[in-house]
């Protein structure tokens, strides 16, 4: 037996050692690993990027916390969604509409081939809708997939999809990220279920996962068998920063080359990195619109002459130079007018003008008692709550400033921060007078901003309540998804979304846009028409 | 003795038993719906059904109380449940960012030893020098510097100015040596202070007196005498800190892109990933039990006063 001093050596030996172990193998494993990553990954013509998270599983069918871009980098649609909201052939070479709008018939492309090797064609594309058809509820959200009635291999590149109705949206809701884009065969696993994972991302896209170590790097090459433009750039390196300012600091060491999204990086930082001159930087189209979405249940905001008067009532022009430094443009529509059926939306522009919304104000009843500083109707004030996500400074920021612009009015506005979840919950619950709302963008609008308005629980549907129009606007919601005739649908939305702006319900603040920044040596930078989708294409190194 | 260990083993169970309880408690009032959680997580529309069918499943219309057993049995099997965001075990999530964290962890600990118990012994032994006053000037430092913009402040000269460290990463020793002083600063600060303190007050005792009248050199009453007992404030403050750092490094995994459990943390707070947010949670409780546990052993093995004092009652 030990005796007492010996058992507490060797209980304290015993702490010791399992201490030291435990770091020395997390050393060890670290710097073995480190050693040959850097040995394969360093290249000349490779770009290295951050992003804030790690890319996730890279499974086609499936959402979080897969990463959009990364997804994008790996499979292709169909159909893919280009600048101005324009559609061109992708996988599919042409395809056909019937005149029910029911039917889809799609000519595949036959030169193209999977990275393990097999070629892409009707059977493929079948087995990938029905795994997604295998999980309906999942991806009910995207319009199209919940009306699809049969899949059909016509012949070895002729693929049929027919839907239970005609949903005009069809081709463009092909076009986006995720769930309809396509994995070999050798991805499939077994039972061919892919909601519960996949074996391996294999596509036909012009990047190949080449390594990955979660939540720290991916290492992405180009597909040298590739049927289309085979990129310039040999490899592309997704190191995963999730903080703001550390991707800014790693990006003036030099560690980084290109910086790109929305939000990755604080205004601040992104207009002092471009005021250096020593990157190169630009801001894309409109990605989405900033909203601000009345409720028209509640009694203050139920007379459209109160709703146009607050927004004659802020000079929106200087709030949104001012909160985003330029890099929100400010908004005339809601809807930005480089989405299809959106270029010539008729709705009345409404510029600042104080002495206008005073005089709504004064004709809708709420007028200023003498020695007050809040107007009233029938002894009531004119007191209104704006709900804002409390992360988001731009939300924050502007709310304050609406706050300050309405006072002037003798309108009392009370600001209230809340999470983001609580933001949604309470838009959804119609528990809210004024909350802030932006769009999807491309390539899920317009339709599915109308679709958003007309469907109830989501918040809009409940707010424009007081419309005079309302069941009409419905009608023609529910009629342009079904129109096949290219005429009566862009007159339709440029009714629908000029009659949603004109009734006051949904302001237009700023037009939300992406930001990129870059070394001198990177070359042809674009963004992609698509919002989710990677911006390397075309990207080059000037050596 | 081995009673003594025994003992505060046995302490750890019912302290454990109710900080599950207190968890799940919280969990519950929280005013998150876990369904609607897993299908926001999940990115999918949900109808009432399909939340009524989730919560079925996740055992929600149960009883609390058997709703608590259950999760306490599935605890015991390191069962804790399925992440909403990622669909993967809990437990495999934590384990895997393990290493990072701990490496970390220890790499901190070891600078704020280094660095604070030489400086914290050397200012008791000669208050008032110039190393006493570099010691107050650190640890004020060192208490009021928030710890990101330390961390960024440590990325800006170190790494983009003068190039000697990575920006973010791990791998190579070097990417730990940023984070971990960025760690350690805080705690060297604190250490600092209580060794000080602590020396100062042993200085007083009888037992150097009587140490120096039986002639016994200086240097060995200083390093055998007093360090060995003045240092035991110290590691308690350590035991409280162990179980802080290896949870609490959440921000300085952010900074410096650390793939540890911190990181998931944060993620799943956003995500409302209620399993991942009780694992953490009950993880951070379970360190905190078992760093104390470890920082008692030691106490008793370095003062023997303390081991004494028990035989007594025994």
């Amino acid at each position: 037996m030990l005796n007492p001093k010996n058992k507490k050596r060797f209980l304290l030996m015993s702490v010791m050692v399992l201490i030291l172990s435990m770091a020395l193998l997390g050393c060890s494993i670290e710097s073995v690993e480190n050693e040959k990553s850097e040995s394969t990954t360093e290249s000349d013509n490779m770009i290295t990027f951050a992003w804030p998270r790690d890319i996730g599983e890279l499974n086609p069918h499936i959402y979080n916390p897969s990463q959009l871009f990364a997804q994008s980098m790996l499979y292709e649609p169909l159909v893919s969604y280009q600048d101005g909201g324009e559609l061109k052939p992708q996988l599919a070479e042409s395809w056909e509409i019937s005149e029910d709008g029911k039917e889809y018939l799609f000519h595949l492309r036959q030169d193209v081939k999977f990275t393990d090797g097999s070629n892409f064609n009707a059977e493929i594309v079948k087995k990938n809708f029905d795994a997604i058809l295998a999980n309906v509820d999942l991806h009910s959200w995207l319009g199209f997939i919940s009306k699809i009635d049969q899949t059909e291999v016509i012949d070895e590149y002729t693929f049929k999809l027919t839907l239970t109705e005609s949903y005009y949206p069809t081709i463009q809701e092909l076009a986006v990220v995720r769930p309809v884009r396509f994995l070999g065969e050798a991805g499939f696993p077994q039972d061919g279920d892919t909601s519960k994972g996949i074996e391996k991302p294999v596509g036909t896209g012009p990047w190949v996962l080449d390594e990955y170590k979660a939540d720290e790097f991916a290492v992405f090459k180009r597909n040298e068998d590739y049927w289309g433009e085979l990129p310039s750039i040999e490899k592309i390196k997704v190191k995963v920063i999730p903080d703001a300012e550390t991707r800014v600091l790693a990006f003036e060491k030099g560690d980084l080359d290109v910086v790109y999204g929305e939000g990755v990086i604080g205004i601040d930082s992104f207009k002092q990195l471009e005021s250096t001159g020593s990157y190169g930087s630009s801001i894309s189209e409109p990605v989405a619109t900033r909203q601000l979405v009345m409720n028209t249940n509640k009694e203050q905001l139920s007379d459209v002459r109160v709703r146009q008067a607050l927004h004659y009532g802020f000079n929106k022009q200087a709030m949104v130079e001012g909160v985003t430094s330029g890099l929100e443009e400010k908004a005339d529509y809601i809807l930005p007018t480089n989405f299809p059926y959106t270029s010539n939306l008729d709705a009345t522009k409404v510029d600042y003008n104080v002495e206008k919304a005073k005089q709504l104000l004064d004709e809708a009843g709420w007028k200023l008692p003498k020695g007050k500083n809040i107007r009233e109707k029938d002894g009531k004030p004119l007191e209104i709550e704006l709900m804002y996500n409390s992360a988001e400074s731009i939300q924050k920021t502007m709310a304050e400033t609406l706050q300050s612009e309405w006072t002037g009015l003798g309108v009392k506005l009370n600001i209230v921060g809340v999470e983001l979840t609580t933001q949604v919950e309470r838009f959804k619950a119609n528990e809210f007078d004024m909350n802030f709302f932006s769009n999807y963008g491309a390539p899920y609008d317009p339709h599915t901003f109308v679709n958003i308005v007309a469907t109830e629980g989501f918040g809009f549907r409940e707010a424009i309540s007081a419309y005079s129009n309302k069941e009409e606007l419905l009608n023609q919601i529910a009629e342009v998804k079904q129109t096949t005739d290219e005429n009566e649908r862009q007159e339709l939305y440029t009714e629908i979304l000029g009659s949603l702006q004109e009734q006051g319900a949904i302001v237009p603040v700023s037009y939300i846009k992406k930001i990129a920044v870059y070394q001198k040596n990177v070359s042809n930078f674009t963004f992609p028409a698509n919002r989710d989708e990677h911006p390397f294409t075309g990207i080059s190194i000037k050596k | 003795m081995s009673t003594y260990v025994l003992k505060r083993i046995i302490t750890i169970v019912p302290i454990f038993l109710l900080t599950t309880l207190l968890t799940f408690g919280m969990i519950n009032l929280s005013p998150v719906d876990p369904a609607e959680a897993y299908f926001a997580a999940a990115h999918i529309q949900a109808t009432d059904e399909m939340l009524e069918q989730k919560r079925h499943e996740f055992g929600l219309d149960q009883p609390l109380f058997i709703q608590y057993v259950n999760a306490l049995i599935k605890i015991c099997q390191f069962d804790f449940g399925i992440s909403y965001v990622t669909n993967k075990p809990v437990w495999e999530e934590i384990s895997s960012r393990m290493p990072a964290t701990i490496q970390l962890t220890i790499g901190s600990l070891l600078i704020a030893i280094l660095v604070s118990v030489p400086i914290g012994f050397l200012a008791g032994i000669k208050k008032n020098s110039g190393i006493d006053h570099f010691s107050r000037f650190l640890s004020f430092i060192g208490a009021s510097i928030p710890s990101f913009w330390l961390g960024y402040l440590f990325i800006f000269f170190f790494s983009v100015k003068l190039d000697l460290f990575p920006v973010e990463g791990t791998g190579t020793w070097k990417h730990l040596i940023l984070p971990s002083v960025t760690l350690a600063f805080p705690l060297i600060a604190l250490y600092t202070r209580l060794l000080r303190a602590s020396v100062l007050e042993n200085l007083q005792e009888s037992y150097v007196l009587f140490a120096r009248t039986r002639g016994i050199h200086e240097k060995i009453i200083m390093g055998k005498h007093v360090l060995r007992i003045a240092i035991s404030p110290m590691i308690t403050g350590l035991g409280m800190n162990l179980g802080n750092l290896m949870t609490g490094a959440v921000i300085v995994e952010a900074v410096f892109s650390w793939p540890g459990f911190g990181r998931l943390f944060i993620d799943a707070i956003f995500n409302r990933d209620v399993p991942v947010i009780q694992g953490y949670v009950l993880l951070a409780a379970g360190l905190f039990l078992i760093s104390n546990l470890i920082v008692d052993l030691i106490q008793l093995y370095i003062d023997p006063r303390i081991s004494r004092k028990e035989r007594q009652y025994q």
